[in-house]
Order: structure tokens, then C-alpha cells, then sequence
């Protein structure tokens, strides 16, 4: 099918433009220079972006499953039936795999990361990406506190260490390296954390910094598109920001093509100063500014928004710690030797000091840091909010007025522990742009791959909202990305004023670094040992097969200096 | 023919009287069955009102005859409704109500008066399971016996009933008030495991039996007049006390989860 969109207000940051009124021409899927005889679109003034990308969401895969299992009640909230086209739809912060991506869809978003995929959870999460409708998608598997990782770290193999990641992305078919609360996993199986750094994971005796280091070493050795993905240590302790700052420094001798080393997730949960909750404050002004003089490091912020959600994490020692503050009912789990997870539902209340401060955190993060290129906007759904809540969140960053607005009724201690009140800028449609399309396929490096622009040959992802650029009222900008006039899919339109109006399925990316040699061998008979001792599956069962991945794409990359 | 009893009673405007045409087993999901819903509507209306028979969508006036007497379109604290028959296939009787009246002359199926707000059911038979779940305010009265979950949360919910009474003239199952935050339960009969579970609020007064009252519970007051088959360690003996004119012994827990919550009982089994 051939399509014409005309009269659009086009932002394509990637391609330099900035609300100019270009055409663009779609032909088979992608993005085209010309077409014979097309369909047009006349969007009428509209803004037109490509369509969004949400480089960090929990989708799909154990914790996600086992959050809608722990929370029957929230499957009772935004429930809409079945229609001709669609699933029936269940689900506020736990929605099922239907209505995650009819509501991606109908936002304008077309591509979502799933950025905590346990391996051995790898066939459960895929086996969800195939029930999620028209995004597309990756999953990023959790591999710091796997022993065979551990285990090579310690022993400085490189080699077998590089091998050992790149058999990985194969056997989960996963797209990058991710990196929660390094060496506390395997910690927490013993009732333990670690806090710092420098602290000694138990029975590996080593650091979570030799571990992030390691990995961001053999992350580059692979040449993957994407950095390493972390979630740093000391996750939501008053004073952690040190902890983040130095993670940052940590990797700042690794050598990358042309892109970060390190990105670092839901920041917000990590900028914390103080040294209790009741003197706990924002020290989102350090954490920018780190950012701003440096290079190497991309964040998201995680903002966190009023209201109800579930927070779901790798990090099973934070979920206790929520348990014990908020006694409410949670889980946690435990997978094998590789990693594990927790999870609680939390209610973050404008009247409560530390969550008017977090909320605080996320924009001032999205605001201090100059160039939107280096960050995205999440909510690490849905544990700050439900990715439902981007559009809110988006108005608040475009409208000092919309957030003055929230101000006044929020805990007064956001005027002497937060500094949102000071800051007094406003994003625009560029930056808007920027941050929910650009840079978080730059991040991930899809750009390269077709994702986040509108460049010829690219992915024939678009999205047409009903506002023009001039509008400027909060609520009108809201409802316009809330609701978009089109979501065009591969060259499909799969949304129309809002309504989902066709569902292929989604394609899957995964990365297949190229690494033959003698290290693959001396790392298999490693890893057959830990299959024969200690897993509860068989090496062979272990891989996904192909049939799980039924529209895959394939990346591929060579190895720097392979031995 | 019905007559109106009920005219004789000042205050009903109108009255919806609806006889089960006969039995069947397929549930109906009767939600719709509320005197707001009713409010300003004629025979034929209500008759053409959909409900949900297992998969299917039938009309009101496929499974009851209905009758209506005078007409309420704005206050609808006037409205009666009236069942007459059995209804134990007829699940979510008054769900979400906030006013009026509803009696029902048999059974029930689950959820009757759930998350109701105002007025007042009248069941004269028994209640299944979760009626009054979640319930805000109003009066539940349960001529026969109720089911398990009665006036508890639904499936994972944290709140459970936060307002109003029910009355059960009989005997009730398990999780009596689970997740309760406050109103009051009066049970005349005995109820099964763990009444008042996780309670952080409100009353349960049960006049006879009950195993392991009080589990988990943060808050609120619960009093067995019965005997207590099974008590849970965790729950500090206070002293003696006169209640109702029936001395009781006083326990503060579930001090499992920190709680503060106060237990009467009667007596306890001999170990």
C-alpha cells in the first residue's frame, strides 16, 4: 500500500526537521522518496512525529505475569469488551498483553523495550510479545547477577566472559545487556543486599563495580547497538545519588562507536539526597549536571505520578524493603542462578513528602539535563506510573502553568526539598520529539535500523496528532497524545481519531553478535557444568526456539579484536 | 395478582415487582437490577433492559414477568423492587446501588448489594457467596444464611466492605468481613474459618461459633458470643469484660502484624 501524508507539521529531529510542512511518501512499509498512485492523508496543520518509542517498559515477561496475578483488583479497573477488531482490554499498571498494545498504539508509540527479561524467563516473555498487537519489540535480558558472568568477571576472562554474552543474546534472543542493582540478586538470596559499589557479593567475592565494569567492557567488545542498560545500586535510599554518580564514573574509560557506554534507567530513583526519609531531598541538580559535562552516560527519568501503580523489579531487596514500609501484600522470585525479581503495589499520595519529592525528581531530571538527546521520557512503567500517563507528563514538561498548577496541592515540602519550583522551562514540540522518538532509538541504536525518524528508508512509523504546534494549552496537548488522529505502523494505519482500526503483529528485534572462537568452546563446557549442577532445565531445552520469535529482526554484529 | 402491599407504606412511589418466569441453571448477571436503574421507566422498558445469560444477551422480559406500580423518575429513594421468586441464579442483585429498596421473597446468587452505597435489601432466603463485598453504605438483610465472603473484598482487593450493616439471621461461611474497614456485620448464627481476616476497621458481632476469628486483623472489633473452635496464638488476653450483658474475655491483636485490633470471645477449647 502507498500513502501520502500532506499538510503535516513534520518534527524528525534525526533528519533535522523541525515543524516544517514536508510530505512523506510510504511505499511497502517504509519510508519512500516516490510513489505512483497513493492514498492521502491530509493532515490539515497537524503535528506529524514518527511514532514513539519507549525504550524502557515492563511489558511482558515474569514479573509482569506475576503482577497481574498478585493484583486480580487492578485487572478490574479499565476494562473495555471486545469489538470486531480487538481483544477484550483488562487493567490499569498491569494491563493484559492486549491492551498494552491497542494503548501504545492509539498514544502514536509503535516500538517498546521490554528491558528486564530473566533468561530463563526468555521463551515466557516472547511468548507475550506474540499476544502484544502492533508494536514492535525487544527484550533486554538480565545477565549482572548470572554466576557464569560473575564467575568471569572474577577471573578476568574476557574472552569466555564475551562468549558467554554473545550465546546469550542467541539462546533469549535479546538485544542488549541489562544490569539491576549489579550483584544484589544473588545477595538477596541469602537474605542480603549490597549497597555500595565496593561492597563483596557473597560466595563470588566480588564488586557490583567489577560486574558493571566487566560488562560494559565485553558490551562493547560485542559492538552492540545498545549500551549497557542499568538500573544502579541503592535504588530508592535517601543519599544514593553518590552511588550514581560514581556508576556513572565507573565506565568513563570505556571506549564506544559513537555512542554512550552506559544508560542508566528511572534515574529519578536514584537522586536522592539526604540520609533519612525525613531529610531525603532532590539532588536531581547533580545528577543533570553530571550529564550535561559528560558524554558517555544517557538517562530516562522514571517519573512517578500520583496515584495508583505496582512496582515490579528485578531488585527483590527494594520490593522487601517497600513491603516493610507500606505492609502491603508482595512477592518475590527466585530464577536459578541467574537473577530474581519482587513485586508490590504502591499508591504514591500528593500528601506524603517523599512522593511529592519524587515527582519533583522526574521533571527536574527532564528539565536540567540541556540536551533532550540524552534522555527519553518513561515512568519504567508501570512502576512510577502506567505508561498511560505519558501524554500528563508531557503536558507538565511543556507547561511551567500546568505545573504550578499540580504545586499547589501537593506536600509543602516541594518547596524546600525539591527545586522544581525554580525551574522555569518549558519543552517544546522539538524537544517533545526528541525524547519520546530520536533519542531513545539513538539510544538503543534503532535509528540505524529504521526506528525514531523519517528518513528515507526507515520504518514507515508515524504518528499525526490533532494540535498544531501554535496550540499551547496543557489539557489540549493531553488529549492530542492521548489520542492520536493516526498511527500509520509499517506502513499500515492501525489507528485512526483514536480508534484502533487494524492489528498486525509486531516484529521482534534481537542482536546475534558474531563471536567464534576458542573462548565459545572453553565457555560451553562451563556452561554445561552449571546446566548438569544447578539448572532445573536442560541445556538444550534452553534456547528459544525460532517458532517463539515469529517476525524477527535480526541484527547482526561483528566482534571488536576477537581472539 | 400482587397487590401492593406496600402502598400502605408511605414513602413508595413506585414499585417494580418482578417474578422469575421459571427455574434455569445458566446464571444471569443482573447488575441492571437496581431501583436507580428503574427510575422513570414503564413496563415495557424494564421488560427490554439486556442482561448477560452466560455468553448470551437476553431481554429482562425473557426471564421475569414484570409488573409496575406508579412512577418515580426523580427521587429514587421511592422505588421498591420486588422479587418474587427464586433468584439463586441471579447474581449482582443491586450491585452499585445508592438508594430505594429491594426484597427478594427466596435465594440469591453471588454479589447481591455489592459496592452499594444506600438503601436496603431484603433477601428472604439465603445469600451466596460475596454479598455485600466492598459495600459503602446502606443495609443488607439475610433472612436465611449467607456464603462465604460476606461484605470482604473482591479477589486482591485491600479494601473490603468500609460502611453500612448486614444483618444474617443465620449462619454465614468463611472470610466473614475480610479486608473490612468499617460498617458492622451481625451474624445471629455460627460462621466458618477466619472471620474478620485482615480487618483494620468496622464491627462483626457473631452470636454463635466461629474458628480462627480475627487473623491478621489490624484494627476494628470483633466479638464471638459462641465458642471459638480454634484461636489463633498471636492475640494478647486483656482482662474481663461486660458486653451485651455476657461477660467476654478481651484479646488485642493480630499482634502477627502489629495489630490493634479487639477481640471478644466467649470461650475458648480446652487443649
Amino acid at each position: 500500500m502507498e500513502l501520502l501524508i500532506t499538510n503535516g507539521i513534520v518534527y524528525d529531529p534525526i533528519n533535522q526537521i523541525s515543524g516544517e510542512k514536508v510530505d512523506i511518501l510510504v511505499k511497502d512499509g517504509k519510508i519512500v522518496s516516490g510513489v505512483k498512485n497513493p492514498k492521502t492523508i491530509d493532515a490539515g496543520g497537524r503535528i506529524v512525529m514518527p511514532g514513539g518509542v519507549d525504550m524502557h517498559t515492563h511489558i511482558a515477561g515474569g514479573k509482569m505475569n506475576v503482577g497481574r496475578m498478585l493484583r486480580p483488583e487492578d485487572g478490574r479497573r479499565c476494562i473495555e469488551s471486545r469489538k470486531k477488531l480487538t481483544r477484550a482490554c483488562t487493567g490499569y499498571s498491569v494491563p493484559n498483553t492486549f491492551a498494552t498494545g491497542y494503548r501504545y498504539a492509539k498514544m502514536g508509540y509503535t516500538t517498546t523495550f521490554e528491558p528486564a527479561m530473566p533468561p530463563l524467563l526468555a521463551r515466557h516473555t516472547h511468548e507475550e510479545f506474540r499476544d502484544i498487537p502492533i508494536v514492535d519489540k525487544g527484550g533486554i535480558p538480565l545477565l549482572d547477577n548470572h554466576w557464569l558472568i560473575m564467575e568471569y568477571v572474577k577471573s578476568g576472562d574476557m574472552d569466555k566472559l564475551t562468549a558467554f554474552i554473545a550465546w546469550m543474546m542467541n539462546a533469549t534472543k535479546g538485544y542488549g545487556i541489562k544490569i539491576v542493582n549489579a550483584g544484589g540478586g544473588e545477595a538477596w538470596g541469602w537474605g542480603k543486599n549490597v549497597r555500595n559499589l565496593d561492597d563483596i557479593v557473597p560466595n563470588f567475592d566480588i564488586t557490583p563495580a567489577e560486574i558493571i565494569h566487566g560488562l560494559a567492557e565485553a558490551n562493547e567488545r560485542l559492538n552492540l547497538p545498545h549500551s549497557i542498560h542499568i538500573h544502579c545500586n541503592n535504588l530508592g535510599h535517601p543519599g544514593n545519588y553518590d552511588t550514581t554518580l560514581a556508576t556513572f564514573d565507573l565506565v568513563k574509560d570505556v571506549t564506544s562507536h559513537n555512542r554512550q557506554v552506559m544508560h542508566a534507567t528511572h534515574i529519578q530513583y536514584h537522586s536522592y539526597g539526604g540520609s533519612t526519609w525525613a531529610d531525603m531531598h532532590s539532588k536531581a541538580d547533580a545528577i543533570a549536571s553530571y550529564v550535561n559535562s559528560h558524554d558517555h552516560v544517557t538517562v530516562d527519568p522514571g517519573q512517578v505520578m500520583f496515584g495508583d501503580t505496582t512496582t515490579m523489579t528485578a531488585d527483590g531487596p527494594m520490593e522487601y524493603e517497600l513491603h516493610m514500609m507500606s505492609k502491603r501484600k508482595w512477592t518475590n522470585k527466585d530464577v536459578e542462578l541467574e537473577t530474581g525479581s519482587g513485586i508490590i503495589p504502591i499508591f504514591y499520595s500528593r500528601k506524603v513528602s517523599v512522593n511529592s519529592i519524587q515527582w519533583a525528581i522526574g521533571l527536574e531530571l527532564a528539565l536540567l539535563i540541556k540536551s533532550p538527546w540524552k534522555t527519553a521520557i518513561t515512568t519504567d512503567h508501570p512502576n512510577g506510573a502506567p505508561f498511560t500517563r505519558y501524554p500528563e507528563i508531557i503536558s507538565l514538561l511543556m507547561s511551567k502553568k500546568r505545573r504550578e498548577e499540580v504545586l499547589k496541592g501537593v506536600h509543602s515540602a516541594i518547596n524546600k526539598r525539591a527545586i522544581i519550583s525554580s525551574i522555569d522551562r518549558e519543552l517544546n514540540w522539538a524537544d517533545i520529539a526528541i525524547m519520546t522518538r530520536a533519542s531513545p532509538a539513538k539510544i538503543l541504536g534503532l535509528d540505524k535500523h529504521g526506528k525514531g525518524h523519517l528518513g528515507i528508508g526507515a520504518d514507515a512509523d508515524i504518528a499525526i496528532y490533532d494540535i498544531s504546534p501554535e496550540e499551547d494549552d496543557p489539557r489540549k496537548i493531553q488529549s492530542a497524545l492521548s489520542h492520536a488522529k493516526y498511527t500509520i505502523k509499517g506502513g499500515e494505519i492501525v489507528v485512526k481519531d483514536g480508534e484502533i482500526v487494524a492489528v498486525p503483529e509486531g516484529r521482534t528485534y534481537w542482536v546475534n553478535p558474531e563471536f567464534d572462537g576458542e573462548a565459545t568452546k572453553a565457555m560451553l563446557e562451563d556452561l554445561a557444568v552449571k546446566f548438569k549442577e544447578y539448572y532445573s532445565v536442560s541445556l538444550a531445552n534452553y534456547p528459544v526456539q525460532d517458532a517463539y520469535v515469529p517476525h524477527p529482526v535480526e541484527i547482526k554484529t561483528r566482534c571488536k579484536n576477537a581472539s | 395478582m400482587f397487590r401492593i402491599r406496600s402502598k400502605s407504606k408511605p414513602g413508595v412511589k413506585m414499585l417494580v415487582k418482578l417474578t422469575p418466569k421459571k427455574a434455569f441453571n445458566i446464571p444471569v448477571e443482573a447488575e441492571v437490577i437496581k431501583p436507580g436503574n428503574f427510575a422513570g421507566k414503564g413496563k415495557s422498558e424494564i421488560e427490554s433492559i439486556i442482561v448477560w445469560q452466560g455468553n448470551k444477551e437476553v431481554m429482562l422480559g425473557s426471564i421475569f414477568d414484570v409488573e409496575v406500580e406508579g412512577v418515580d423518575d426523580k427521587d429514587k429513594k421511592k422505588i421498591k423492587i420486588l422479587i418474587e421468586g427464586d433468584a439463586s441464579r441471579i447474581k449482582r442483585i443491586g450491585e452499585r446501588m445508592t438508594s430505594g429498596e429491594i426484597i427478594i421473597n427466596g435465594s440469591v446468587d453471588m454479589h447481591c448489594g455489592a459496592l452499594m452505597s444506600g438503601g436496603k435489601i431484603i433477601i428472604n432466603g439465603d445469600a451466596d457467596a460475596w454479598a455485600g463485598r466492598e459495600m459503602r453504605g446502606g443495609e443488607i438483610v439475610v433472612e436465611g444464611n449467607a456464603s462465604n465472603y460476606l461484605g470482604a473484598g473482591y479477589w486482591g482487593a485491600e479494601k473490603g466492605m468500609r460502611g453500612g450493616i448486614i444483618r444474617v439471621k443465620g449462619s454465614a461461611g468463611n472470610y466473614v468481613g475480610e479486608h473490612m474497614r468499617g460498617g458492622e456485620i451481625i451474624i445471629g448464627g455460627s460462621v466458618g474459618l477466619l472471620p474478620g481476616l485482615n480487618m483494620s476497621g468496622g464491627k462483626i458481632v457473631i452470636e454463635g461459633d466461629a474458628v480462627l476469628p480475627g487473623g491478621e486483623m489490624k484494627s476494628g472489633m470483633l466479638v464471638v458470643k459462641g465458642k471459638v473452635l480454634e484461636m489463633l496464638p498471636s492475640f494478647r488476653f486483656e482482662g474481663k469484660e461486660v458486653l451485651d450483658s455476657i461477660e467476654l474475655k478481651k484479646f488485642t491483636g493480630d499482634l502477627a502484624r502489629g495489630g490493634s485490633g479487639t477481640l471478644y470471645i466467649n470461650s475458648i477449647p480446652e487443649v
